[in-house]
């Protein structure tokens, strides 16, 4: 639950699809109000999704993880593929998606295993574990409020979503709750990497949009293991490159967010899932490959790496402001600067 | 368990030239002869070090690195096998390897020693035996030193440099194999 300081700056957590954010108006009229209430009125099938014991986090028994996938997908990067040898897919690396795992909404997705009716929480922990098949995937529902916590080794933390509320505020304005509080921090001190979906209203990260701001994008601006992930149409490779996605957030103006921006490709056509919701488990799954290769690297270490070796030129008219960093390219990532 | 082999292996190199001395003193005062029995470039190691060469991957600047020139010798090991007559059925074979090495990987020279000899049943058949043993000739695969930037600089296998295996763990997968130490060959003529 959120303790605010103004009354009106209260953020709403918000789902970063895009078939989602159609609906922003009634979304929020959804997420407001009943968003405080819900630890109190949930049914007993939605409690079963929820934490127990007063732990932050929980792994759903009643929805199962696609663990066993181990395929590189049409929708993925040719470079997942050419990086996925023997052995190390993101193993002794635990990511932690902070998302919905109890809410009714639900809505049909591919990733390339069937048609599935799934809640957006379980879409995006699905897309993590398939990109990383041997990382451990926590699922926290993010309705709880309560604080996020780590575990042994290296840890991501995904957020495929948003924290709108009216613009204008700063973020010490915000009182924020336990769960955000903790990521925050957690990006602050670098003591894990947090991969933040940039957002769906094709304006620069942190941009008002509908009078509207994400505070969440606001708060890990300048922190050293924020990375921001926009959304490309399609993978791109130098012969056919790619472009931003039209309803992607971009980097903007900021060097403090060009510097911590990546995009990947989200190919909403070949899954029927768009949004930088499921741009953002993308780089997870990145960073916990390249932490089960970097064994003793740190977050800060991992973050650097994703972002010093993305692409540009897989990129149509690469601009900084557009595209930050550039694409995510796993396989440079897991490549040495130099060798002899 | 490689000190253990080594052992075994000269024990039994240390056996054929005994035996090798032994019939040749026998033949003392008796002429002997040295032929040349085969040279050849080449050996299963040479080739299993030229594959290696195979592949390559991009570096962090995207930069292809290709593994040929780093497993293409200038030199390929070239063997030469002599057999030394010491009675008219007995022999010592002998012979060595030049090694090669390019800059990840070496072959060591080799040393090969055995004997020959054989006995005629009948006047229309021969059954001969021979045994070698070779000391050296093992193929070994050098690791390189990758740098990772603020990841740190490891020493690697070069092929896996690029790949998801954690650099320390690629160090397993250098290539170390021996040459056939021991050739036991017999061989029964019939002539009619």
């Amino acid at each position: 639950m959120n303790i605010i300081s103004c009354p009106n700056s209260r953020p709403s957590r918000f789902p970063l699809n895009w078939g989602m954010r159609l609906g922003v108006a009634a979304a929020f009229a959804i997420l407001w109000a009943p968003m405080a209430s819900a630890q109190e009125v949930l049914s007993a099938d939605e409690t079963a999704a929820l934490c127990h014991g007063g732990g932050s986090i929980c792994v759903s028994a009643r929805i199962p993880v696609a663990r066993t996938t181990q395929t590189v997908q049409n929708w993925m990067s040719p470079d997942v593929g050419a990086a996925w040898a023997a052995g190390y897919k993101g193993k002794g690396v635990t990511i932690t998606m902070v998302d919905d795992f109890s809410s009714s909404s639900r809505f049909y997705g591919n990733f390339g295993i069937g048609t599935q009716y799934q809640r957006h929480g379980e879409w995006t922990r699905e897309e993590a574990s398939m990109i990383a098949p041997a990382a451990t995937i926590r699922s926290k529902d993010f309705s709880t409020g309560t604080a996020v916590s780590l575990a042994r080794g290296l840890n991501v933390l995904n957020l495929s979503y948003g924290m709108y509320t009216t613009a204008g505020y700063s973020t010490s304005q915000i009182g924020w709750a336990p769960e955000e509080s903790s990521i925050i921090s957690y990006a602050t001190k670098g003591s894990a990497i947090v991969s933040k979906a940039a957002g769906n209203d094709s304006v620069a990260v942190g941009g008002v949009t509908g009078g509207q701001q994400d505070y969440l994008d606001l708060a890990l601006i300048g922190k050293p293991t924020a990375i921001f992930v926009g959304a490309l149409s399609t993978n791109g490779t130098t012969a056919n490159k790619a472009q931003l996605a039209w309803y992607s957030n971009y980097a903007g103006s900021d060097p403090a967010v060009q510097s911590h921006f990546l995009v990947v490709g989200v190919e909403g056509d070949k899954t029927g899932l768009y949004g930088t919701s499921f741009a953002a488990p993308i780089i997870s799954g990145y960073a916990a490959i390249i932490g089960s290769k970097f064994t003793k690297a740190t977050p800060v270490q991992i973050t650097n790496d994703l972002l010093n070796t993305a692409r540009t030129d897989t990129l149509v008219n690469y601009d900084p402001s557009v595209y930050g960093k550039g694409e995510a390219s796993l396989s440079r990532a897991l490549a040495p600067v130099a060798i002899h | 368990m490689r000190e253990r082999s080594n052992i075994g292996v000269g024990l039994c190199a240390a056996a054929l030239l005994s035996c090798a001395l032994l019939f040749a003193s026998a033949a003392t005062a008796q002429e002997w002869t040295t032929s040349l029995v085969d040279i050849h470039q080449g050996s299963p190691l040479s080739d299993r070090a030229r594959g290696l060469g195979n592949g390559g991957y991009e570096l962090q600047s995207g930069s292809w690195v290709s593994f040929t020139h780093w497993y293409h010798a200038s030199w390929v090991d070239m063997h030469v096998d002599l057999l030394t007559q010491i009675t008219p059925d007995t022999g010592i074979l002998w012979g060595f390897g030049t090694g090669e090495q390019a800059e990840k990987y070496r072959i060591e020279p080799s040393l090969k020693l055995g004997f020959l000899t054989q006995i005629h049943p009948n006047p229309n058949s021969t059954l001969s035996l021979s045994v070698t043993s070779t000391i050296g000739g093992g193929l070994n695969e050098k690791p390189c030193e990758a740098d990772y930037g603020d990841l740190g600089t490891y020493s690697v296998n070069c092929r896996l440099a690029a790949g998801m295996t954690a650099p320390e763990e690629t160090l397993k997968y250098l290539v170390s194999a021996k040459p056939e130490t021991m050739h036991l060959w017999l061989n029964y003529r019939l002539t009619f």
